[in-house]
This record gives C-alpha cells, sequence and structure tokens, in this order.
C-alpha cells in the first residue's frame, strides 16, 4: 500500500507546518516569515513577522514608560515605595524597558548588532525608539542615582541633584527622561502605524490605543503600588485611569467603524469580529479590559472603601488586556492583496 | 542620470514561472524564498471566470518603505534607483518585511527555520552544483550568464546569506554592473539584463532605462500604455510597472 504524505495547516497563524504520513505526524517546523512564500497566489495575506515576543516587548515598553511619566507628572513617585533608597516606581520602569529592550534584543535575527540599530533616526521609528530607550535609562538612573543608600550611607549624595528633581540639574535630566519614556511609549504603535502595507495597522488610531492602553496599565501599576504601600488611592488617580481607558475604548470603537470596506483592513476586522478572536477581542480586549476597569473606577469613585480592591481587579484586567491588545493587533495584520479586487 | 525600471505585460505572462527558477537559480536563493514569483489570480465567475498572473519582484520603489523602515541603514536606494542592502549591517529586526506591501523581503533563517531541511545551504547547493557541472563538463561557465564566470557568482552568492539577516531582489544588479564595466547595455544585451528578463519565454518582461527616452523601456511604454503599478495607494513609487 503506497503511502501518501499531506502537508497540513500551512497558513496557520504563528507559522507553523505539520507533515502528516498516513495520519501520522511526521515532522513539524517553521514556515518562512515571509508569508507571501505560501502561495503564489493574489489574496490578503497573515503576516507572521512579528508575534508574541514583540506583543511583550510593546507592552512592557508602554508600562515602563507610562509608570514614570504618570507618577513623576502626578508627583507621586515618593510616595509609591523606596528600594536602595530610589524610588520603587522609577525602578520598576528602568527594569520593565530594560527587559522589554532585552525581549527586542533576543528576536532580532543578529542581536550584537543592536547599536547599529541607532543609526537611522531620521526615518525609522525603531532607531527613535532605540534612541529613547538608552536615553531614559542612561538619563533616569543618573537622576536617582544621588537617592542611592547602601546600608545607612548615601555614597552618590555629593552629586548636585536629586530624584525629585529640585534643582535646575535634576530638573533636565527628569524632563529628559520624560520625553524619552514619551517616546518609548508611542514608538511602538508609530512602527506599525507609518507603512501603509497593511491597512489596518496604518491609522493614528494604533499609536493612540498604545499610548492610552499603556498610561492605563502604567496607573494600573501606579494604585497597585498605592495599596501595596498602605497609602489610600487618591481621587486623582482613578481620575487619569478612566481618562485613559476613555480614550482607549473611543479610539477602538472609532478605528473598528472606519475604513471597513478597505482591501486588508476588511479581512482584520473580520477575524477580530467575526473570526479567530471574536471572544477575545470584543469581550476581553474592549468588555473586561476597558469597559469594565472604567465601570470599576467610577465605582471607586463614589465608594472610597472600594478603591483597594478596585485598584487591584483593575490593574489585572487592564494589564492582561494591554497584552491582548497589542498580541491581537500584530496577529490581525493583513496585506492587502497587490493587485486590485478580482472582478 | 540612471533610473533602471521593468514594464510587466501581464497580456503575454503565460504562467510558466520560468522567471521564477531563472531569478532562483541566478542569485541561488535558500529554498522558501523567491524573489520573483508569479502570482495567480482567478477573476470572475463561472463561466466567464478566467485566471491571469501577476509577475512580482521588488519594485525598487522610489519612495521606499523598507529602506525608510530599516533602523540599520542595511537597505539603501543606489544612484540608479536599485534598492540594496547589505547582510552585514542588518540587525534582523524584520522592520523592512512588514513594511514593503510586495512581500518582496526575505529573511533567511539558516538552521532556525524549516528552510534548510528542504534544500540544503546555499554553499552546499553551490557545491553540488560546482561538482555537477564539472561532471557534465561544462567547466567554469554558469548555463546562464555565460559571460559571468562562476567564482565571482559564487562568491556574491555566498556572501548574499547570512543567518538571521535579510535578503531581497536587486534587479541582478550584479550583472547590470558587470554589463556596463563590460561597454554592454542593460535590457538589450542578455548578460547586462536581469535573469528573469532574459528568460521569460512569452518575452512579457522588458528592462531599461526609465530616464532615456529610446530606451526599451519607454518606447514600450509609449507603445502599450497605459500603466499600473501594483498597490498605488501605498504611494511607494514603485519602478515595476504592469501593462494588461
Amino acid at each position: 500500500m503506497s503511502s501518501t504524505l499531506t502537508e497540513v495547516s500551512r497558513a496557520r497563524p504563528v507559522g507553523e507546518v505539520i507533515r502528516v504520513r498516513d495520519g501520522r505526524v511526521v515532522s513539524r517546523g517553521k514556515l518562512p516569515q515571509n508569508v507571501f512564500m505560501d502561495r503564489f497566489a493574489v489574496e490578503p495575506k497573515v503576516q507572521r513577522v512579528w508575534d508574541k515576543s514583540h506583543a511583550t516587548w510593546f507592552t512592557l515598553m508602554a508600562i515602563g514608560g507610562g509608570l514614570f511619566i504618570l507618577s513623576r507628572l502626578l508627583g507621586i513617585e515618593e510616595q509609591l515605595g523606596h528600594l536602595l533608597g530610589m524610588p520603587v516606581s522609577d525602578l520598576i520602569s528602568f527594569v520593565l524597558i530594560a527587559i522589554g529592550g532585552l525581549v527586542l534584543i533576543w528576536d532580532l535575527g543578529r542581536p550584537l548588532r543592536i547599536l547599529r540599530a541607532l543609526l537611522n533616526p531620521a526615518s525609522s521609528w525603531i532607531s527613535r525608539g532605540a534612541i529613547a530607550d538608552f536615553a531614559f535609562l542612561i538619563f533616569g538612573l543618573v537622576l536617582v542615582l544621588p537617592d542611592l543608600q547602601l546600608g545607612n550611607t548615601h555614597p552618590l549624595a555629593s552629586l548636585p541633584w536629586n530624584s525629585q528633581a529640585a534643582t535646575a540639574g535634576g530638573r533636565v535630566f527628569e524632563v529628559v527622561a520624560m520625553i524619552s519614556a514619551l517616546v518609548v511609549m508611542f514608538y511602538v504603535g508609530a512602527v506599525l502605524g507609518k507603512p501603509r502595507s497593511i491597512p489596518y495597522w496604518h491609522s493614528i488610531a494604533i499609536p493612540v490605543q498604545f499610548v492610552s492602553s499603556g498610561g492605563a496599565m502604567a496607573m494600573g501599576m501606579i494604585v497597585l503600588l498605592e495599596v501595596a504601600n498602605g497609602r489610600s488611592v487618591g481621587w486623582r488617580e482613578l481620575v487619569v485611569l478612566m481618562v485613559m481607558l476613555a480614550v482607549e475604548f473611543v479610539a477602538l470603537i472609532w478605528h473598528l467603524l472606519t475604513s471597513t470596506n478597505v482591501p486588508g483592513k476588511r479581512e482584520s476586522l473580520n477575524m477580530l469580529l467575526r473570526g479567530r478572536y471574536r471572544v477575545l477581542f470584543p469581550v476581553g480586549v474592549i468588555g473586561c479590559g476597558t469597559l469594565v476597569p472604567l465601570l470599576l473606577c467610577i465605582v471607586g469613585l463614589s465608594a472610597r472603601g472600594s478603591r483597594p480592591a478596585v485598584a487591584v481587579v483593575d490593574f489585572v484586567l487592564v494589564t492582561c488586556a494591554g497584552f491582548a491588545l497589542r498580541l491581537v493587533t500584530l496577529r490581525v495584520g493583513v496585506f492587502a492583496p497587490v493587485r486590485g479586487e478580482a472582478r | 542620470m540612471t533610473r533602471w525600471a521593468m514594464v510587466i505585460d501581464t497580456a503575454r505572462c503565460v504562467g510558466c514561472q520560468a522567471c521564477t527558477i531563472a531569478c532562483k537559480t541566478e542569485n541561488a536563493t535558500p529554498a522558501d524564498v523567491w524573489y520573483a514569483p508569479v502570482a495567480e489570480q482567478v477573476r470572475g465567475s463561472y463561466p466567464s471566470a478566467r485566471t491571469t498572473f501577476v509577475p512580482s519582484l521588488c519594485n525598487h520603489c522610489k519612495d521606499a518603505p523598507c529602506v525608510k523602515a530599516c533602523p540599520t541603514r542595511a537597505l539603501s536606494r543606489r544612484p540608479d534607483g536599485i534598492v540594496m542592502y547589505e547582510q552585514k549591517k542588518c540587525c534582523g529586526s524584520r522592520a523592512c518585511m512588514n513594511a514593503c506591501p510586495y512581500g518582496a523581503l526575505h529573511l533567511y533563517e539558516g538552521s532556525r527555520g524549516e528552510t534548510w531541511q528542504r534544500g540544503g545551504r546555499p554553499e552546499e547547493m553551490l557545491r553540488n552544483r560546482r561538482a555537477a557541472s564539472r561532471f557534465s563538463g561544462r567547466g567554469e561557465k554558469w548555463q546562464m550568464g555565460q559571460r559571468t564566470e562562476e567564482t565571482l557568482q559564487d562568491r556574491q552568492a555566498a556572501a548574499r546569506y547570512s543567518e538571521g539577516t535579510i535578503q531581497k531582489c536587486t534587479f541582478c544588479a550584479h550583472r547590470i554592473d558587470y554589463g556596463i564595466e563590460h561597454g554592454l547595455v542593460p535590457g538589450i544585451d542578455p548578460e547586462a539584463t536581469p535573469a528573469c528578463v532574459v528568460t521569460c519565454p512569452a518575452e512579457c518582461r522588458v528592462f531599461g532605462d526609465l530616464e532615456d527616452d529610446d530606451s526599451v523601456v519607454n518606447r514600450y511604454l509609449r507603445d502599450r500604455g497605459p500603466t499600473y503599478t501594483l498597490r498605488p495607494e501605498a504611494r511607494t513609487g514603485a519602478h515595476v510597472f504592469y501593462v494588461d
């Protein structure tokens, strides 16, 4: 009896190819990342260049940048705890952005060439973001270093600034670090939003969604730190969280309702609303990750005693939804057919 | 100033994929990497359905999104309009792959991917081909591009594939440069013309200098127009034009 070799599911989003011979799996392998090589056909094609590691990178960058900016704009970084004498919120943002950077470097085809990624800030958002990452880590660390406490000593206390940016020098470091953090939050959305190749990504709504979702995740982290430090959650924090969630909600809905018939975007919307992500996106990201936390914030504003519970639940929901938003956005990136509609 | 461009007459294309294979042979690309695929598109419905073919390749765009997206300047546009890549500069961010609307950029995944399980590494492919060439008595010449010495191509092809980096169609820049160096005219002399153009049995591809009014490309455009480019909404300023 002759055996038959069948190739199963070359078009999985994760890019896996499974070969089956006589009902048994004989090999598994990765598909080439260029999805145009699957089938020589004029049709919409789902990108598979970027996936989980990029979603992780995007999420960590957004939380890290937002945490630094919002805690300093609200002037509460000193009230969120200290580690080695330095503000915990600042240290968490450094760690998250450093880990995000390492995830990005790990995912590069040639990780040792990362410094070359700083060479094209004139037109590449990845290059601008890489510069902002380094600038944030350098200026942010320099800003908080005078507060470093080892045992009972402050070895760098003689430096002419402190982490509260009370002096002109400290203020300069703080402003540069905050601008860099803002670029760090924004650039991942711009990386997707600038090229016209993938219609669903090519929209101002994507960076707006990513920045507002990043701000919401960062505010979730801030209110969680307040609860962890036994500090009462302030109304300002809840209002900022509400604003971030409201902006994200409007950007999500606006993006879902506009240009719905554009080739490429139409297929993306089908995947989001009627296909593989019909539960995760509308229910998980929009419902549980945006609307429910928004309602909980209103509850927290009206009932002060509920705020610790609201803070914890909001942090979990908003963070999970933030990651899911980024992952789903990457996975519904569809290249429009290279030639117009079939007539 | 020279500006290389290609015109593809889809009315002539018979979908034989000879250009696809010629490109693969010329550039010794890895398995699963095709610089010049011919895509099929079914148009209409029964009883008037028909299949049309869209030969595609890097469009060597004037406003190339891949060049803009590349963080390391590994992709660049030559003065003659050809978008080139330098693997030694590429960090493998793959931003170019998602920025290109035509799917013209490829990551050489090397042993990490499935690629080499089927076709072998390019160095091995080249060694095997060299051995076969000697065995069949063809000497040191390639079957295609007779005047291009094998050793030169070996080096070029081997240098192109560095694991974790990007590779793409270069309009066969090595043939163009070789031809110009030897007084040949790209688009006219086969040795100085991209392999896909030379091979096409239906002569549906035309190559030449867009800035030269008398070039074969401009004459073809004048005779056969109007033309269109792929994904015009992407506003890339593509240098590959199509006529139906």
